[in-house]
């Protein structure tokens, strides 16, 4: 019996100038959706200058951390929680390096090297680590408990029991199918 | 194909209703002595035609409205003939960031179109829009609240989602002000979406505004005094007002181009070139890249600063400036660049700390052909450009959704011609599609 490979989550946001391009911007949810990655939550919002500083705290000494701050709260940006096996490695590889002048030259296939503008205007952000994208999503969906997703939801994001809504780009559970008897086995095990 | 009649219809200008009876004239029945005598018809000097070439799915190519495909780009890498420069009479053009916008010399009232994304109304309300991601694919008028019916477009800047009209009647802004780009009070959390307001800058200080210039998200004025005022993102210092901050007002930059005569000031992002009448060059913004090389240690200059390198070129006539580098064009028609990227003087993507040339037969200047020097320079935020008297069209750099009309999809790692059927007068880069003004040959 094959055991199932526990999900992930990551926290991912489309930046300001990405929601403002229609045609980016479904660029890269169809590429999230072909990746394999599920959607667990969505939510389109103006990042308040409260979010973003506790969200960038680590970059408070930088010389960029005013610009990140104001860019970020320039408009309003599409932030979603990702589930996948390895998301949060996934995710980032998907985005490519931060600094779109040399992505797009040395990683051109990637988020960032095809729909960044400059190194502050790169498109996508994705949790660096398991422990920020705890915190992160902490941030921005502060009802999400992630213990009880993994406790009560995440079989049905890991088996694929899923119903998805393209306009809200999200992914909800869907009960009226059943979960395969070996799937729910391997993850009580 | 209904919109293409209707436009035929409109074909009032008698010199193009001569042109295609010219080119149509074909009498079933001939009289018996005469051969019919084939005219072609020859272009006026003021005729132009518009070539777009680059990603066109979101719209700023104003060609067909693209099919959206999963999984596929809808994009041309070589210029493209625009049929609305056909119909129309496009004085000058401006891409911004998705979007293009033309300038028409007009009597009933249109001086403005644009095509392309529209989420912000920098293209201008519409109330009859029906496309839900406020997408304008093919060019329509944009109103601006003018006074007088004779007024024109006499210059245009484009940022990423606002765009800067300069007409008879003094400036109008459109487009998102997030940062103070429009020139009016930021309202905090704004809707730019089906957002009506235009507004309206007459002069400044009462003094005429003579040319718009945009960074991204920041805008620069030109007064006919050649003084420098700049509103918009700061954060950089790409405003080059001594701060980081938003500013709304323009405000005069200051420190070294106290007391010059700036002519003209180039930005596509961040980092911002200023030309004075002496020929002298001065940077501001963003130099994370070298872009201002003196000041290395520095990545964020606000402050006006003249780029010292640049007094060894000799008399500088043109400027550029692009995400990570400098161009600069002096009176022998030599072309100058620095900077980090594709740059043209060699094969790879490079770090230049000093201005370095690159070699004039890269623009086809050779024994046979000494009189076809590069006369202007352009930059996209990764490609560049380069235009001979001729009107021969040089691009190299990143060519992201074929932006630089090759052909290919290739980086470009040198000056190679693009093969535009037209000379051509003025070039516009947006960030990942080119447009060209461009005189027909004969």
């Amino acid at each position: 019996m094959k055991s199932k490979q526990p999900l992930q989550l990551t926290l991912a946001i489309l930046k300001p100038h990405v929601v403002k391009s229609p045609f980016v911007l479904q660029k890269i949810r169809d590429l999230i959706i072909d990746e394999g990655f599920k959607v667990v939550r969505s939510r389109r919002t103006i990042i308040t200058p409260m979010e973003a500083e506790s969200f960038y705290a680590d970059h408070k000494e930088k010389f960029f951390y005013n610009r990140l701050m104001t860019f970020m709260c320039s408009g309003p940006s599409d932030i979603h929680i990702l589930t996948a096996h390895d998301a949060i490695a996934k995710w980032r590889t998907l985005m490519g390096p931060t600094k779109v002048y040399q992505a797009q030259f040395h990683a051109p296939h990637t988020i960032r090297g095809m729909y960044g503008l400059s190194d502050t205007r790169n498109a996508t952000h994705g949790s660096d680590s398991p422990e920020s994208s705890k915190r992160e999503i902490a941030i921005f969906f502060k009802e999400f408990n992630i213990e009880h997703w993994f406790k009560n939801e995440e079989i049905f994001y890991n088996s694929g029991n899923l119903k998805f809504d393209p306009s809200l780009f999200i992914h909800t559970i869907d009960r009226t199918r059943k979960i395969n008897e070996s799937d729910q086995d391997t993850t009580m095990i | 194909m209904f919109k293409l009649v209707r436009n035929y219809s409109k074909l009032s200008s008698p010199k193009v209703r001569q042109k295609l009876t010219a080119t149509n004239t074909k009498s079933p029945n001939p009289p018996p002595n005469e051969l019919p005598v084939f005219q072609y018809p020859v272009s006026q000097s003021s005729d132009r035609r518009v070539y777009v070439w680059g990603l066109a799915g979101h719209g700023a190519l104003g060609l067909q409205p693209p099919i959206a495909k999963r999984k596929k780009f809808l994009f041309y890498h070589k210029p493209n003939r625009l049929r609305f420069a056909e119909q129309h009479r496009v004085i000058d053009i401006e891409s911004g960031y998705g979007f293009t916008v033309f300038a028409v010399d007009s009597k009933d009232g249109n001086i403005l179109w644009g095509n392309g994304i529209n989420t912000d109304s920098q293209l201008g309300y519409d109330a009859a829009a029906k496309d839900p991601q406020n997408v304008v694919p093919l060019p329509k008028p944009i109103h601006l609240p003018l006074k007088n019916p004779s007024s024109q477009v006499t210059g245009l800047a484009a940022g990423r989602a606002h765009l800067l009209v300069l007409t008879t009647e003094g400036l109008f802004t459109l487009g998102n002000n997030g940062y103070g780009q429009c020139g009016r009070p930021i309202i905090v959390d704004e809707d730019y979406t089906n957002n009506t307001i235009v507004h309206h800058i007459p002069d400044i200080k009462g003094e005429r505004i003579k040319s718009v210039t945009a960074g991204q998200d920041h805008s620069i004025l030109l007064s006919e005094s050649g003084q420098v005022y700049t509103f918009g993102w700061g954060a950089d210092g790409q405003t080059g007002l001594a701060h980081y901050r938003n500013e709304y007002k323009p405000s005069l930059v200051k420190g070294d181009l106290a007391g010059e005569n700036i002519v003209k000031v180039a930005c596509m992002a961040d980092c911002v070139l200023a030309l004075s009448d002496k020929g002298t060059v001065f940077g501001w913004g963003n130099s994370e890249y070298g872009q201002l090389p003196s000041l290395v240690d520095n990545h964020q200059i606000n402050i006006a600063t003249e780029i010292q390198e640049c007094r060894s070129l000799g008399h500088v006539v043109d400027i550029a400036a692009g995400g990570s580098f400098c161009m600069v064009l002096n009176s022998d028609g030599n072309v100058f660049v620095w900077g980090y990227g594709i740059l043209g003087v060699g094969p790879a993507v490079q770090r230049a700390k000093e201005p370095t040339m690159i070699p004039a037969t890269l623009f086809g200047f050779n024994a046979y052909s000494r009189n076809n020097r590069v006369s202007q320079i352009y930059c996209g935020i990764s490609q560049l450009a380069a235009v001979t008297d001729n009107g021969d069209l040089y691009m190299w750099g990143c060519n992201k959704f074929g932006s630089l009309g090759l052909g290919n999809i290739e980086d470009q790692f040198f000056p190679l011609k693009v093969a535009v059927g037209a000379q051509v007068k003025k070039v516009s880069c947006g960030v990942d599609h080119t447009v060209t003004l461009c005189k027909p040959y004969i």
